[in-house]
Order: structure tokens, then C-alpha cells, then sequence
């Protein structure tokens, strides 16, 4: 039936975008210790990038939508371009906020600049059409495959998961490298992964900078699908959405992170859905809401580690004679490194 | 440059500075003295906006709105801290995983106003009064009350904290816990006054908020939140007397902006204040030395 067809894929196209975000967002809090509370503004800025880099110029359409950069490019540059734009946003944003601000204070700047760019979105009508929003931007390769089929969806579903496992590539390079250590070291003791010659702030810098990349090339594969964009989609609390994913499944692994958004903005969204609408209007969505923060409060309080806990990671134990520290860089996951007394034992 | 909209456009900024002034000292003050980002502080305004809602419509007056409001904030901030945070804090849970536990305790506050109240907005039934005209300035009476009103708040909250025992435990408290309790503090109880006064300070900024505005709706407090934070930051974190200049400029910055560029950017001015400020100090205006926090 052609219904459950499209309602199936519109789900799955969700799911992949929700697990690339949630790979992005995991490895810059799970893995590199960021706190990002800004993510879903660089979702958002690479779904407007892809979006007005497909639509056109601006006075296409009758020019009822204002906005900036209109193009026509084929697919799948907007969706590079979309990553690339976030990316370049995030240097700029990192360098304001993760220089020598203490963490709880980068925390503080990232729901500022998130609420400051969804004001200036809303207020500025020519950047991308204010608070209406942009519509009827055109789905990729629709010339190729007819967009009203069947076909079509499971087509751009087959181009989502494409594009997930090229992300997947790169996440996973980084998360099994020496730089994925260096960045756990970095999160469980800032001092000491400075104290053994990690540049901090560095690495912070190249997490947060990396994974905002994926959250607009995330954003870019939602707009095109969907065909429209405003601020309400990206509110600051929709962050929320996606850090109770990523406690859900397992914070630093990104399998779990993966049941996580299966779990939560996908699983949750859509079971609500077939709720009667009791009450008056809003009320199940406020309710929705509320279980959403529920989630996140029992997580934290009886499974802090999540569905899937992060591997701990052992090193073989340091054979005498040589420096007591070296295996404890990327001691992994969990407690903070134990006090120096402990590594400088023997075993 | 119009004069004639310049004196009217402080005297806005005043009164936006007064409301924004109760808001950041009391959040300033609980995150010094206890290091919890208490993200949950804009929704647990808009609840005691909603107390004094019920009290106003069942016809208390704006004074008994405000003390409801008031007493509204500082026991359910004491309860919050007790009840949820404090807990999370003896489990174990870190500096992050708090800032989600205050971010989903604010979510879930907002949400249930709005399953309570429904999306709709809401009014005070009350009167702004007259139109007064100090010094050039354009007031009406409900607004020079606001201004009183924060006021004397920040005197009672500058005594309270420079000149009163409590006030110096407090600050040693903020400084450094563990050598306050060292030094026969005993911390417990000024952290949960701190969460009282913090609460105290929440509950009349809230209610204080709707009577400027003059609609509310669920969303109301968690959108001022922001520029609370903003504030705050502008003033070093934690700091009472900072986060009261960081008001003022913000207050100030706001509405003149709004007056001679457009309303619609105000918001946008204030943050990239806070933009250029934390580009060139970091730890805000008001810090000498920054106070080392682990964790």
C-alpha cells in the first residue's frame, strides 16, 4: 500500500538523519567532552545552505521568499557546500567559545549563540525569508527519478543511508584513532592530557568544528527531503532531543548513540503520534515533551551510562623501567584518572 | 540624532534593566555559590508568573501577586535543589550530565504549565497607571514601581552579601567550599539559602516580567533566560554586583538600539555586546582574579 510505503520511508529518511546527528553531537560531548549546546544551529545553517543552493534565485517562483546565495547547483554539491558552511561557521563560533572559556561557560556561550542566530533568522527577512521560512525547495535528481513516486522515496531513503555510511567512515576514523584517545584523555582530565603535550584546546577546536560538518550535511539531507525550513524547526531545545539520544543509547558509543536516536526523536515522535488527541490542542505535545525530559532524568539517575555502555578500553599494563604514565592517556572511559599515587605502582 | 527619543529610550532601558537585574543577580548568586547551571531558572520564572496570575484573578492585588510569586520561587528553587539536584549531585553525576538534568527539569516545567494553562497568553488584571514625566523620562506608575522595586532589592542583596556574617559565609562559600566548611562553615545551610535568596529573587523577576509585558505565555520565561545568562557572563559568573552593571548595559543597550535601529534587533545588539566582551575578557568585566573551580 502506497501510504504505509511513504509513511515507512519518510521514517527511515529520519532515522538516518537522526543517527549522522547524533554521531556528530556524541563525538564532540561523548568523545571529545564539547559542550555543544548550539548543535541543532549548525543542523539548521546547513539545511539553509542546501536549501537556498538548490531553490534558485530569489526572485524564482514569483519571488514570494527572500533569502541569500540563490543557485541552482546539481546534486550533491549543495549538500557539500552544507557541511563546508557549517564547518566555516564553527570555526568562528569555536574560536569564540572554546578559547579559554571554562567548560561551564562554553556551555552558557553555546545557548547563546543558538538563541542569538534563531532571533537573527527570524528578524532579518532577507537572510532566509524570517520567520515564514523557506518552502518548495526542490528534491535532488528529481529529473531522473519522478519525486510523486514510491520509487522516489525509497530512492532518496537508499541516498540518506549512502551518505550515513560515509559519514559512519569518517566518525568511525576518528573515534578508533590515536586522536579519538587524545580527545577521551582530553574529556576525562583536561589537566592531565594537557600535562602529557595534548593541545586542548586544539582538539576541542578540530571535534567541534568536525561534527558540526556532519550536522549540515544531517540538515542538508532532511531539507531536501522535506522541501521546507523555518526557525521554528530548530529551537534550541531540539539540542535536547538529541543529547537524551545519545544518554539513552550509550554517551561515547557510537552504536548506542545509534539505538538512541532510533529510541528517542524517531521512536518517540512516532508513538505519540498515533496517541487519540485528547485535550485541547498542544496538549500531547507538551506531554511529549515532558516525557522527553523524563527520559533524560531516569537515564542519568538509574543507567548514566546508557543502553550500550562505552567499551572500557584497557592498554597492557606499562612494562617496568618505562615512564608510569604512558598507557594512561586513553585510560578510557568512566571515573576521572586516579590519583597519581596509583599509576606511579608498579601494576 | 533625535534627543527627544533618547531620554524616553533610557528610561525603557531602566526599567528592562530592573527586571533583568532581579533575574541575573539571583541566578548569578546560586551558580556562585553552588556551581549549578540552573537551566531551568526562565521556566521556574514563568511558573511564579503563572502563581501570580491565579493570585491576581482571584483578585489579590499586584502586591500580593508579587509576594506569592516571590515565595512561590524561592521554595520550589530550595525543593528543586533538594529534592532533584542534590541527589543527582551525591550519585555522581558530573558538571554535564547537571546542566541536562536542569535543561530537562526547566523542559519539563515549561510543558506542564502549558498542559496546565494551554497554549494561550495571559494578562494580569491590573492597571499601569498614569503616565508620570520625570526629568523628561516617560513612566507609567507600574514601571516606576519596577524600577523601586529592583532597587531596593539590589541594596538589600549588596548588604546582605558585604555586610552581614551570612553574606561573607556566603562569599566563602563561592570561593572555596571546602575551606569554608574547613573554616566551621557550615555550607549546607548556605547553599540551600542561597537557593532560597536565588529562588526569592526568580519569583519576583517573573512576576515582575509579565507586568512589563503585560502577556505571558509558557515560553515567556525560558526566552528571557538567554539574555539573563548574557548578563550574568557580562558581569563575571557568580558575581552579584557584575551581573547588576550587566543588567544595566544590557537594559540600556536594548532599548536604545530598539529606539534608533529597530526593535526587531535589540536581542541581537545585547548578544553581540556579550559577543565583543567575552572575545576581549573572557571571564566578563567585572572578574579580578578568577576563582579556580575543578570539575
Amino acid at each position: 500500500m502506497n501510504a504505509t510505503a511513504y509513511y515507512l520511508t519518510t521514517l527511515l529518511v529520519y532515522l538516518g538523519v537522526d543517527i549522522m546527528a547524533v554521531w556528530a553531537l556524541n563525538l564532540q560531548y561523548g568523545i571529545g567532552g564539547v559542550y555543544n549546546f548550539a548543535f541543532v544551529l549548525f543542523q539548521a545553517f546547513g539545511a539553509y545552505i542546501a536549501a537556498v543552493l538548490t531553490l534558485g534565485s530569489s526572485s524564482g517562483n514569483g519571488g514570494f521568499q527572500n533569502y541569500i546565495l540563490g543557485a541552482t547547483l546539481p546534486f550533491p554539491l549543495p549538500i557539500i557546500a552544507a557541511g563546508l558552511a557549517s564547518g566555516l561557521l564553527a570555526v568562528v563560533v569555536g574560536l569564540v567559545a572554546l578559547r579559554k572559556l571554562r567548560t561551564d561557560y562554553q556551555a552558557m556561550v553555546m545557548l547563546v549563540i543558538s538563541v542569538i542566530a534563531t532571533l537573527t533568522v527570524t528578524n532579518d527577512t532577507g537572510l532566509f525569508n524570517g520567520p515564514a521560512g523557506l518552502s518548495l525547495i526542490p528534491q535532488p535528481l528529481s529529473n531522473v527519478v519522478n519525486p510523486s513516486s514510491v520509487g522516489y522515496q525509497w530512492f532518496y531513503v537508499g541516498i540518506t543511508f549512502v551518505i550515513c555510511a560515509i559519514v559512519y567512515v569518517f566518525v568511525h576514523r576518528v573515534t578508533s584513532s590515536p586522536l579519538g584517545r587524545a580527545l577521551r584523555a582530553t574529556r576525562d582530565n583536561e589537566a592531565a592530557a594537557e600535562a602529557l603535550g595534548k593541545d586542548v584546546v586544539r582538539l576541542r577546536l578540530f571535534v567541534f568544528v568536525f561534527g558540526n560538518v556532519i550536522a549540515g550535511i544531517s540538515g542538508a539531507v532532511l531539507v531536501q527531503f522535506i522541501g521546507a525550513w523555518s526557525p521554528g524547526s530548530w529551537m534550541y531545545v531540539e539540542t535536547l532531543v538529541f543529547l537524551t539520544a545519545i544518554i539513552v543509547g550509550g554517551t561515547g558509543n557510537n552504536l548506542g548513540v545509534m539505538l538512541g536516536a532510533l529510541l528517542v526523536p524517531v521512536g518517540f515522535n512516532e508513538a505519540t503520534r498515533y496517541l487519540p488527541q485528547i485535550g485541547r490542542p498542544g496538549l500531547i505535545d507538551a506531554l511529549q515533551w515532558i516525557v522527553i525530559g523524563m527520559l533524560g532524568l531516569v537515564f542519568l539517575w538509574f543507567w548514566p551510562q546508557g543502553i550500550i555502555p562505552e567499551r572500557r578500553r584497557r592498554f597492557a599494563p606499562t612494562p617496568p623501567g618505562t615512564a608510569p604514565v604512558s598507557g594512561s592517556a586513553g585510560s578510557g572511559s568512566g571515573a576521572p584518572l586516579a590519583d597519581p599515587t596509583v599509576l606511579g605502582e608498579p601494576r | 540624532m533625535t534627543a527627544s527619543i533618547f531620554i524616553p529610550s533610557v528610561g525603557f532601558g531602566l526599567v528592562t534593566a530592573s527586571i533583568l537585574a532581579l533575574a541575573a543577580v539571583g541566578f548569578t548568586l546560586q551558580f556562585g555559590v553552588t556551581n549549578i547551571l540552573n537551566l531551568a531558572y526562565g521556566d521556574l520564572m514563568t511558573a511564579a508568573a503563572y502563581i501570580g496570575y491565579v493570585v491576581n484573578r482571584h483578585g489579590g492585588s499586584i502586591a500580593l501577586s508579587l509576594l506569592a510569586g516571590a515565595a512561590f520561587g524561592a521554595l520550589s528553587a530550595f525543593l528543586l535543589n533538594r529534592l532533584v539536584y542534590t541527589p543527582f549531585l551525591r550519585r555522581g553525576t558530573k558538571l554535564f550530565g547537571m546542566v541536562i538534568v536542569t535543561l530537562s527539569v526547566g523542559v519539563i516545567i515549561q510543558n506542564t504549565l502549558l498542559a496546565i494553562g494551554g497554549a494561550t497568553f495571559f494578562t494580569y488584571n491590573f492597571s499601569v497607571g498614569s503616565a508620570v514625566h520625570p526629568l523628561g523620562f516617560v513612566f507609567n506608575t507600574s514601571q516606576l514601581m519596577i524600577i523601586g522595586l529592583a532597587v531596593a532589592a539590589m541594596i538589600v542583596v549588596q548588604l546582605l552579601l558585604t555586610q552581614t556574617r551570612l553574606g561573607k559565609a556566603m562569599r566563602a562559600t563561592a570561593a572555596n567550599p571546602g575551606l569554608a566548611q574547613a573554616s566551621g562553615i557550615a555550607t549546607d545551610r548556605v547553599v540551600d539559602i542561597a537557593w532560597l535568596l536565588s529562588g526569592l529573587l526568580c519569583g519576583l523577576a517573573g512576576v515582575v516580567l509579565v507586568l512589563n509585558t503585560t502577556a505571558f505565555q509558557s515560553t515567556t520565561g525560558s526566552g528571557f533566560l538567554v539574555i539573563i545568562i548574557a548578563a550574568a557572563m557580562l558581569g563575571g559568573v557568580g558575581r552579584a554586583t557584575g551581573a547588576m552593571v550587566g543588567a544595566l548595559v544590557l537594559g540600556l543597550v536594548t532599548e536604545i538600539s530598539a529606539a534608533y535601529i529597530s526593535p526587531s534587533y535589540k536581542e541581537i545588539f545585547a548578544f553581540g555586546v556579550l559577543v565583543i566582551v567575552l572575545l576581549v575578557r573572557p571571564t566578563g568585566i567585572f572578574t579580578g582574579a578568577q576563582r579556580e573551580v575543578a570539575g
